[in-house]
């Protein structure tokens, strides 16, 4: 695999990113190495792209059960530039702000991409957790239902985003488990 | 600008429907009347409002471009805009960074537009945040194991990982309290001792006192065998007796600078005192997070659903095997909340008949382990006064092992004791017949007393064999038994001391020699059944978390009688933290039952908050009550330890000495519980005034649903990071807006 142009990153455009998201100066140095390993030849940095599956096979990312819908919400015309991959890495960073957090999290969790995660996005959610065939119709219908009754208000058999939001600002993991260690920087 | 726009969007403040609400119709105007509004579809929360007026867009989009701005847009929106954009930093808003610098352009134009002294404030917050990062960025370097602790969080979960923070906090908690009985009471003395400085040491003859309280022999035999130096180093005896480590070090009265006279008693008392204040603060501080959680959450699940879904999966594993078992536990523990809620029906369908025999089989098997424990406390009962009693006698006589074994014998009995009672309590929980959940707090919770309470008893029989004697008038002369405890507090920091080292020495040997072994017979001799079915180890939080509760307990009792004791703790779980992460690391698989971070972290400082309140009890107890021994320590001129404080404030000017004679009244002591149980009520009744309100709320809310038609959701305001978008949207700027 190629490398791209070998261009130092400038400080100007360190600090710019240092501003715009949540990372340290070394996360995004990190960011910017394992980067250029991984694009194609001959290009700069920053015009240069990383297909899904590259993104999806990074050891951050690949044994993780979402890591298709992740791909999905982060990048943009099913490609990722450079500041598509800082943007994602701001959001999973540790000192990113809970409502960023949850904002994207809805975005993940939405599988059918409606605008709310209804019953089918729940019980999708929950065949991925469980990861396993062996699962009957009563056990995922039994946790819809519970998932439904403890944090949908209006009773209409989905998640608005601001009873997601509710959910989660009660929720005690959520913070600690949204977090992802780019590039073990 | 108009104030309506301002209003219109506050963010955070639930919505109407567009429809309806007059305040702001150009944000209403400008999502339906014109082309459609790119970023704003993207948001989630828009697109709950938009489901009803719109047919679902595709994804067939274009990111990243502004349109220009719709024509209706008006100036309604800019105070909301000027007002909302600055108030939060950039990095919040759900926008990529094309759209943020984009954003943050808009911004700096704005600012040209503000008075200078806005301009400056703004400029010189901006730049107090970025030092403060800078300053936190440094400081997370400094961190302790923090690479460690990452990749143990990355291939075996948050859940063990929790343990190892707890340990680095239990480390740096020890630190602290050494630095401060480091500077209040060792630096003077080495100051002295060392002639760093021109002082010298103050000592004050007794008075009124009968010549043999103050006789203190320190055994020293002529010839000594090689072995009694190990015996010395592990038991704190003869060499060790002596030297800065035991209390009886401090026989000084104070230090005379060239300036003021350094009072030492106060300064040890005070030191106490400023440990264990530290302790509980720091300790109550950490914990508020947790209780915090705990309260808010609902009361009749364990753990609620929502959390198991939606924050059920740790994405920061990176391990194939981690993922799996992370796959295999969450299976596991959705299973059994299912399994549980269906118990709980059953519960609530017993009959009385059954009810009646479950309550009097519970009754009995508590009796049972009341019996237990008490048991228990009695074998360490006579354990410490036969090794008290044995001690005194000629033990350089005695074979080396026979001496280790009566010098241990209470570290010993308690360790086994520590042992076999979870192992009977795991088995007689199992005819209680509660739901799992319970069950599982229920056997912890029994653990803990049971580890914690024998120290207590230990230190209870050492106090009582102190202030008791065969005949009356020994005790009656000094206080306490001078004849056995010349200088009792030295013996029970002795004590203390071997508890540690012992304690120290049982992790070392279980990790070498039953840790290590094991992984090797299930490597090299799967075959045999009876090893695969023993298997590999666990690594087993609930124990793990006891056995350095219990290490810490000791250090908080032993500090006052041995204030090198926290350095010792210190050294002893940096070693434990290693050890630990290596027998981790090579020897254990990680239990397919995982504890949750949030629930262990508050787990783990109760367990630490309950170790801390058994830990002050002999330590009042100590001070207030046994007279201080007159032969060492500073405190010889003091009837009991508490006694320095009635003395200093009898030394202050005569206002404050009324002020604080007042202060301990009780003429300002009652009031002011009263006061207190008030403020209590108030809060108590609040919350509860709270709680009904947001069942009101919920009720209205299904209420509100079930007059609606369907297909409209509840149209909530945009959240604060939808505004940047508007604001884009609105770029470049209307004109009115730069007049």
């Amino acid at each position: 695999m190629g490398q791209c142009l070998r261009y130092q990153m400038h400080w100007e455009d360190l600090e710019e990113y240092q501003a715009l998201t949540f990372l340290t100066r070394n996360e995004i140095l990190c960011i910017h190495d394992t980067f250029l390993k991984l694009c194609p030849p001959g290009k700069y940095y920053k015009e240069a792209t990383l297909t899904m599956n590259q993104v999806s096979s990074l050891p951050a990312l690949r044994v993780n059960p979402f890591r298709d819908r992740i791909c999905r919400v982060f990048s943009h015309n099913d490609v990722f530039s450079f500041e598509d991959v800082l943007g994602m890495a701001s959001v999973f960073s540790e000192q990113a702000c809970p409502s960023l957090k949850i904002e994207y999290a809805f975005r993940i969790y939405d599988f059918n991409e409606n605008g709310f995660i209804d019953e089918e996005d729940l019980q999708r959610i929950a065949l991925r957790l469980l990861n396993t065939d062996d699962v009957s119709e009563d056990l995922l219908m039994d946790l819809t239902k519970h998932v439904l009754s403890e944090s949908d208000l209006d009773n209409d058999n989905m998640l608005s985003f601001s009873e997601f939001e509710h959910a989660m600002a009660k929720s005690p993991d959520f913070m600690n488990s949204f977090r992802i260690h780019f590039w073990g920087c | 600008m108009s104030e309506d726009g301002a209003g219109a969007l506050p963010p955070g403040r639930p919505g109407r429907q567009p429809g309806s609400h007059q305040e702001n119709p150009s944000l209403d105007s400008s999502c339906f009347s014109s082309p459609p509004v790119n970023f704003l579809q993207e948001l989630p929360s828009y697109r709950s409002i938009a489901r009803r007026r719109t047919a679902i867009l595709s994804r067939d989009r274009q990111r990243g471009t502004l349109l220009k701005p719709a024509d209706s847009y008006s100036s309604h929106l800019d105070g909301a805009i000027t007002e909302n954009l600055n108030s939060q930093s950039i990095r919040k808003y759900a926008l990529n960074i094309s759209e943020k610098r984009r954003l943050r352009d808009i911004q700096e134009t704005q600012m040209k537009y503000l008075s200078e002294w806005d301009q400056w404030k703004r400029y010189s917050s901006k730049s107090w945040k970025r030092f403060l990062e800078k300053g936190r960025e440094m400081t997370t370097h400094l961190e302790l194991w923090r690479q460690d602790i990452r990749s143990i969080e990355g291939k075996f979960g948050t859940g063990i990982q929790s343990y190892f923070s707890f340990l680095r906090f239990l480390v740096l908690l020890n630190l602290v309290i050494f630095l401060i009985i480091f500077m209040l009471v060792l630096l003077p003395v080495l100051l002295t001792k060392y002639k760093i400085t021109n002082s010298s040491f103050v000592l004050i003859p007794l008075k009124d006192m009968d010549i043999q309280c103050t006789a203190y022999p320190i055994s020293s035999s002529g010839l000594i065998y090689f072995y009694s130096y190990i015996i010395d180093l592990l038991s704190g005896t003869g060499f060790l007796e002596g030297t800065s480590l035991f209390y009886g070090h401090y026989t000084i009265d104070g230090v005379k600078f060239q300036n003021f006279t350094y009072d030492l008693p106060l300064a040890y008392l005070l030191s106490t005192i400023a440990y264990l204040a530290l302790s509980l603060l720091w300790i109550v501080k950490r914990s508020v997070e947790g209780f915090k959680i705990n309260l808010i959450r609902s009361e009749e699940h364990f753990q609620s659903y929502c959390n198991k879904i939606f924050a059920g999966w740790d994405f920061c594993i990176t391990n194939r095997s981690t993922a799996d078992l992370k796959h295999s536990s969450l299976r596991y523990e959705l299973r059994a909340d299912l399994e549980e809620e269906r118990i709980r029906q059953k519960i609530a369908e017993r009959t009385s008949e059954e009810t009646i025999r479950i309550y009097s089989l519970r009754l009995f098997l508590n009796c049972i382990v009341l019996a237990v424990l008490v048991a228990c406390f009695y074998a360490i009962y006579i354990a410490t006064i036969f090794s008290q009693e044995h001690m005194k006698k000629e033990i350089d006589k005695m074979v080396f092992g026979e001496n280790l074994l009566i010098l241990y014998l209470p570290s010993i009995v308690i360790t086994l004791a520590n042992f076999i009672t979870p192992m009977i309590f795991a088995k007689i929980i199992h005819y209680e017949d509660y739901s799992p959940g319970f069950e599982i707090r229920l056997t912890i919770l029994r653990c803990v007393f049971m580890r914690l309470a024998t120290i207590c008893v230990l230190v209870f029989t050492l106090g009582s064999k102190i202030t008791s004697c065969d005949n009356g008038t020994e005790c009656e002369l000094c206080g306490y038994n001078q004849k056995l405890y010349p200088c009792w507090e030295t013996q029970v920091g002795q004590e203390m001391y071997k508890l540690m080292i012992f304690d120290f020495i049982i992790i070392l040997a279980v990790t070498l020699f039953v840790d290590f072994p094991r992984k090797l017979l299930v490597t090299y001799c799967s075959s045999w059944k009876l090893i695969k079915c023993w298997g590999q180890q666990e690594f087993a939080i609930p124990d793990n978390v006891l056995g350095i509760v219990y290490g810490q307990t000791i250090c908080w009792i032993g500090a006052f009688f041995s204030p090198l004791l926290p350095a010792i703790a210190t050294l002893k779980f940096i070693i434990i933290f290693y050890v630990k992460e290596l027998s981790l690391l090579y020897t254990c698989r990680p239990s397919p039952r995982q504890f949750r971070a949030s629930n262990s972290n508050f787990f783990f400082l109760l367990v630490l908050l309950i170790g801390l309140c058994l830990a002050i009890i002999p330590l009042t107890i100590s001070m207030s009550r046994i007279p201080s021994s007159k032969a060492c320590g500073p405190f010889t001129n003091f009837n009991t330890t508490w006694d320095v404080i009635p003395k200093t404030v009898s030394t202050f000017p005569s206002s404050l000495q009324s002020l604080v004679h007042g202060i301990t009244s009780e003429a300002f002591a009652v009031p002011f519980f009263m006061i207190i149980c008030l403020v209590m009520f108030y809060f108590i009744a609040l919350a509860g005034a709270h709680k009904q309100v947001v069942d009101q709320l919920r009720e209205q809310l299904s209420l509100v649903r079930k007059h609606r038609p369907r297909g409209s959701g509840i149209a909530v305001a945009p959240s604060p990071h939808l505004l940047p978008k508007l604001c884009l949207q609105a770029w470049p700027p209307p004109a009115s807006f730069l007049h």
